[in-house]
């Protein structure tokens, strides 16, 4: 008797204690959700090469702590932009921490996500069926380089602004659109108060709302469609077929050739 | 080129492949992520401290911040971010007028055009590097491109008016032009109006599309009413010259410039 009650004690215990997981998943979901992506096989061989893809995800995920601890102080506005980056800099509880940490960070996130680029390329990670998952990364890197682009106008500065001055003159090169591209990017004919106030608005409204669209996009493609195996994986999956060696003529002295429609793996 | 049936039952075979072989994303995959993601942090912050500590010092990473945005000046040379530095050589390469569009839209559009058509031009399923010749050949030829491009995006010597002007009183000096006033003008002239990005002088400045060296203009004797004509419209005196025309500096601008010029005799 004494057992049985402490077995269901303890029963009652554990189910008390899962009871807010059991809840979230019997409405949502999530917790099946979070199992599978935890638990999805990934192949042996994965290692070191395929950290790359997380590594930018840690460095975005930097940029857009960084980035919401900054806005906090920083003033959009031509006359006190500077004086509040020096504000950021100087006086801020480690407010250079924090603005070193985003300044620099966007360049780890570049560097790294062509790192993964590169990656993917040389794994043939881009074939069939992950053409699409490619493409959103190329969409991701253009999105990612416009990110920097406008965010290089805020310390405003000499630098940031005359190199801000030709980016825009660049786009208005452009065939056809680049005109009216150049006075979208400027807020008017000319590059003023407009402008500022516009790149901080794409910069920490409009790209980072794309960016984490297209990264959601690039996780869910990864986890449905697998990891992909090193190219050197023993596994011949993925690849070219070994050209089938020429059956000879089955005969008197030679075995007959194995049935046919049966492939040769080596794995097996 | 394999068919698409042909890939549909390689990733058949990768998927059972994985469920038979695989392990799960955690804990082994996910070690190998957060033991990156975490090198990723450091370096950040890593970043940020060298860059706040030799701020007053060495400046390896540049200055926290530069002076205050001045759309006043007209002699700021503009840099980008250094992701950027191939792009803004590939504008030095294409410098005249009619090529200009091939720098600023024509290569990054078709780089963005290549990166994305990839995976439906490399149709095979091929992934060993191997048996990749074009891919090892594509790969290397772009790495050693971008890296050489952003080298030397990186170390142009763009002429800041501010260095040119410095070294004026040696130019004087060395060209015995030191008592003539208009040379002298002339001389500022020359450092502000950003001559200096094409041509060199005394070893200041940048020779860009073979622009010639100014150091002894003078002593071909050309005459102040040529240099002043050549001034305001190159092309016009010398066809097919790239030399943007400077009219808009005015008749007495002009005139110190084409003095200064005729003063330059050559080092004594």
């Amino acid at each position: 008797m004494a057992t049985t009650t402490k077995q269901s004690r303890s029963q009652s215990l554990a189910k008390t204690a899962t009871y807010p997981l059991d809840w979230l998943e019997e409405r949502s979901g999530l917790i099946g959700g979070v199992r599978y992506f935890l638990f999805r096989k990934v192949p042996g061989d994965t290692g070191w090469w395929h950290t790359l893809g997380s590594a930018t995800l840690t460095a975005f995920l930097v940029q857009l702590i960084t980035g919401v601890i900054l806005a906090m102080y920083y003033k959009p506005d031509v006359n006190s932009a500077h004086e509040s980056v020096q504000h950021i800099t100087n006086d801020v509880w480690a407010g250079w921490l924090v603005r070193g940490m985003h300044r620099w960070g966007a360049s780890v996130f570049i560097i790294l996500m062509f790192m993964h680029m590169g990656r993917v390329f040389l794994f043939g990670a881009y074939k069939y069926p992950r053409e699409l998952n490619w493409i959103v990364g190329v969409l991701i890197l253009a999105t990612a380089l416009f990110e920097g682009l406008t965010g290089y106008l805020l310390p405003f500065d000499q630098t940031a602004y005359w190199a801000t001055v030709v980016a825009i003159n660049i786009n208005g090169t452009a065939p056809f659109v680049g005109p009216y591209l150049a006075s979208i990017l400027r807020g008017g004919a000319e590059i003023g108060p407009d402008t500022l106030a516009r790149f901080y608005s794409i910069h920490m409204l409009l790209v980072p709302g794309a960016l984490i669209g297209l990264i959601g996009l690039h996780l869910y493609l990864v986890v449905r469609l697998g990891v992909t195996s090193p190219p050197w994986s023993k596994d011949a999956a993925d690849r070219e077929p070994e050209p089938e060696p020429v059956a000879p003529r089955s005969g008197l002295v030679q075995p007959a050739p194995r049935a046919a429609g049966v492939r040769r793996r080596p794995s097996e | 080129m394999s068919s698409l049936d042909e890939r549909r039952a390689g990733f058949q075979h990768y998927k059972e492949n994985v469920k038979r072989n695989g392990k799960p994303f955690y804990p082994f995959a996910m070690f190998h992520d957060t033991v990156m993601s975490l090198v990723v942090v450091c370096v950040i912050v890593g970043l940020s401290i060298i860059w706040k500590y030799t701020a007053d010092g060495s400046q390896i990473l540049g200055p926290l911040i530069g002076d205050k945005a001045d759309p006043g000046t007209i002699s700021f040379v503009p840099r980008p971010d250094w992701y950027f530095y191939f792009l803004f050589y590939l504008l030095r390469i294409f410098k005249w007028p009619e090529t200009v569009i091939l720098a600023t839209v024509g290569i990054p559009t078709i780089l963005l055009i290549l990166l994305l058509i990839l995976p439906f031009v490399d149709l095979r399923r091929e992934r060993r590097l191997s048996r990749r010749p074009v891919a090892i050949v594509a790969a290397a030829l772009t790495i050693v491109s971008m890296g050489v491009l952003t080298y030397k995006g990186a170390t142009a010597q763009e002429a800041i008016a501010a260095e040119v002007k410095a070294a004026i009183p040696s130019w004087a000096k060395k060209q015995g032009f030191a008592n003539n006033q208009e040379a002298l003008k002339g001389a500022n002239l020359f450092a502000e109006s950003g001559c200096t990005n094409c041509h060199t002088y005394l070893g200041t400045g940048s020779s860009n599309l073979g622009a010639p060296d100014l150091s002894a203009e003078g002593s071909k004797n050309k005459g102040i009413q040529f240099q002043i004509d050549h001034l305001k419209c190159p092309s016009c005196v010398n066809p097919g010259s790239p030399m943007p025309p400077f009219a808009a500096l005015g008749e007495t601008n002009l005139k110190a410039l084409a003095t200064f010029l005729e003063a330059s005799k050559g080092p004594q």
